[in-house]
């Protein structure tokens, strides 16, 4: 069972505020320490924005030895989207933000949201009208399993 | 020459997540290709030291491998099951690959 939060913004001015943001989630709910963020910031600079894996969402996550404490996912959702550098997947408004423990624990957990990502769940994200809703459907879709 | 079954490996920056989610879309793209198929991820630093038969990820990854494997394919998203299976379709007949 993984912790779960999720939360609605408005204002954001770039994807590193944004990365910032979703990756905080994690820590205020104590699957992650105080530098998990900045370590998710650093993989996009070190190997670019390929976390943009499908248009206007980003899969936001740092290796487990960068700060993951427990399985966490945390969901962002941007009411005015950010570029990333993306050629094709930019802009984005929804950022699924993870941690692991370690190299094994979430993969069940990204197993269950591709699958749900794969029928529609970004946009029922875009959809919520709240972040109870957001924290609501990833709840669901990850019970799905 | 290909292994049996096939090798597959999916790539990303730091290979437990974004490379994870293409696993799944490419598990079920060759599973609908009717293909005997083992696909891992893994990071492109890792990935050079392997010996795959298809490399599957993003240009800014798959270009810094192009020759790792017989068949690399470049897909831009990762979720897109339909657009995987064509590019492998293709790519898979071109090397006589296909059931």
């Amino acid at each position: 069972m993984s912790l779960v939060d999720a939360a609605t913004r408005t204002g954001v001015q770039d994807w590193r505020e944004a990365v910032l943001t979703s990756a905080q989630l994690l820590v205020d709910m104590g699957s992650a320490t105080q530098g998990y963020p900045q370590a998710c910031v650093d993989v996009v600079r070190e190997h670019g924005p390929y976390i943009v894996l499908t248009p206007g969402l980003a899969l936001v996550h740092a290796r487990p030895e960068s700060g993951g404490v427990e399985l966490g996912v945390a969901v962002l959702r941007l009411d005015g989207p950010v570029e990333f550098g993306h050629e094709a997947n930019d802009p984005v408004d929804v950022l699924l933000a993870f941690s692991s423990p370690d190299q094994s624990a979430h993969v069940e957990t990204l197993s269950t949201l591709a699958r749900a990502l794969g029928t529609g769940l970004a946009d029922r994200l875009r959809e919520a009208g709240s972040a109870g809703r957001l924290r609501q459907l990833v709840t669901e879709a990850l019970d799905a399993n | 020459m290909r292994q049996q079954p096939l090798q597959v490996l999916t790539v990303c920056g730091v290979g437990m997540g974004s490379s994870l989610m293409l696993k799944m879309t490419a598990e079920d793209a060759l599973r609908d290709l009717n293909v005997d198929a083992q696909v891992e991820c893994t990071d492109v630093s890792t990935a050079r030291s392997m010996t795959p038969d298809v490399v599957i990820g993003q240009e800014m990854h798959t270009q810094d491998v192009p020759d790792l494997a017989p068949v690399v394919v470049t897909v831009s998203d990762f979720l897109d099951r339909d657009g995987l299976r064509q590019q492998l379709q293709e790519a898979l007949s071109e090397q006589g690959w296909l059931p």
